[in-house]
């Protein structure tokens, strides 16, 4: 199986046991009005993202705490060669804090998101520990692994319709390391971009 | 189709190795263009040392380029610290936008992750050779270090034709990224390199990778380090007729 079929396998089934799981837990609480009590690892959404450097298209399930004050999300990201020149495919863990909720009607807006990244890239290319043929401290950075800072905002709004608790879209900036470290050593010249851009969609259930 | 469309577009990155659009094959366009201005006789050239995260004084470096009268100049690689297609599609438009030819060399920083291929996209092919005045210049990778040591980086088959192409009676300058000697440059080619540069008789040999300036002459040819960029100086090289003259000027 080619690692961009593995990935998309993976991405579904997650999606699907997260899903079924969600709508048996809903079914044998129903007289118990109490179907928020999922068990915590029953994810309650999932997310699908377009860039931000973790693969042309990324997603995942997530979960939300604190009164979907924190969400937290696992996605699996894939940028194809025809577009990105190589196939990429990235893990990511994703921590959002959304410190500001307005409620207009029935829309649900989010001004500000922050929030923190790591991705991981599958392949030979990449490393996590430095090869043996380097010295300790050779490359002071690795390659595999990407922690980026985010910041974004989102709007939401109830979609019963299509069997969800709420559809979400959201934009996200994406500060990664790299990016940040140029950033910082050339203040007076800042000609790399310390944003890209990411625009993504969340499904609550 | 949208996120095709979308993903043409450069505020979103797919990945941070991403290799799409952007400058393509600059050495090749940096050579074109020093044809076009063929000169004989007296000739200068400026060698420029590694890039990587200092921003600030490449952009003053390139700058400085247009006020010294060269005809072109060689950047000794590190053009990126990460290798990031970020960082290349920065240099290469840099290089690309100076008021003279600029080739690059690549180094140990332009290779990792999926750096080689950001190279071979933007700049073309690691092994370049030309004429300019009358004399050859070949550029190519000595970064044996990432390779393992694979017994043929730098590849001196054909370094040997290219400095056998070589016009009689004109200089032959090289340029690669790490230094025979250095811990990087493989061992087992160290003393190989330099008798085959001294027998195919070239005058200077020009490196970067240690950062910091230095010069001495091993079997009758001149070996030359770069500064990096942080020390806000490069090398002027003013050739007339039999002489070669390297000066390290600031900036």
């Amino acid at each position: 199986m080619s690692r961009s079929g593995l990935a998309g396998g993976l991405l579904t089934s997650l999606l699907l046991v997260a899903s079924s799981s969600r709508a048996q837990e809903q079914e044998l609480h129903e007289d118990a009005s109490e179907s928020k009590k999922a068990p915590w690892y029953v994810p309650d959404h999932a997310a699908v993202q377009f860039a931000g450097s973790i693969g042309m298209l990324a997603a995942g399930p997530g979960w939300a705490f604190l009164d979907e004050q924190v969400d937290l999300e696992v996605l699996v990201g894939w940028a194809p060669q025809a577009v990105a020149g190589s196939d990429f495919v990235t893990l990511t863990l994703k921590a959002q804090w959304h410190p500001f909720r307005v409620r207009h009607g029935e829309w649900d807006i989010r001004p500000l998101t922050l929030g923190a990244a790591f991705s991981y890239t599958f392949g030979d290319d990449f490393y996590l520990t430095l090869p043996d043929r380097y010295a300790s401290g050779y490359y002071w950075f690795k390659t595999a692994l990407r922690p980026a800072f985010l910041m974004g905002g989102g709007v939401g709004r109830p979609a019963k319709v299509l069997g969800f608790e709420r559809l979400e879209g959201y934009y996200e900036l994406v500060a990664t390391d790299y990016r940040i470290v140029q950033f910082l050593r050339n203040p007076d010249t800042v000609k790399l971009g310390l944003f890209s851009l990411a625009l993504g969609a969340r499904v609550r259930f | 189709m949208l996120p095709w469309l979308a993903a043409g577009c450069g505020a979103f990155e797919m990945h941070p190795y991403e290799v799409r659009g952007g400058e393509r094959d600059s050495n090749a366009r940096a050579v074109e263009r020093l044809q076009e201005r063929m000169s004989s006789g007296p000739f200068r050239f400026a060698v420029i040392g590694d890039i990587g995260i200092f921003q600030g004084s490449s952009e003053a470096a390139v700058r400085d380029l247009s006020r010294r009268d060269v005809d072109f100049a060689v950047q000794m690689g590190d053009l990126t610290e990460f290798g990031s297609a970020d960082e290349y599609k920065w240099v290469s438009k840099l290089l690309n936008d100076a008021s003279v030819p600029t080739m690059a060399v690549i180094g140990n920083h332009d290779m990792v992750g999926k750096g080689t291929e950001l190279f071979l996209a933007r700049f073309g092919p690691t092994f370049l050779s030309f004429e300019h005045g009358g004399s050859r210049f070949v550029l190519f990778d000595s970064n044996s270090r990432e390779y393992d040591f694979p017994g043929d980086v730098p590849d001196l088959v054909r370094l040997e034709q290219a400095l056998a192409e070589a016009s009689l009676g004109g200089h032959r300058f090289t340029f690669s990224h790490v230094a025979p000697g250095h811990q990087d440059f493989d061992p087992t080619l160290t003393g190989p390199i330099e008798e085959l540069q001294s027998e195919r008789g070239v005058t200077v040999s020009f490196h970067g990778h240690s950062h910091r300036f230095r010069s001495d002459e091993r079997l009758g040819v001149r070996y030359f380090v770069t500064d990096a960029l942080d020390i806000r100086s490069y090398l002027l090289v003013s050739v007339e007729g039999p002489s070669v003259d390297v000066q390290q000027v600031f900036f």
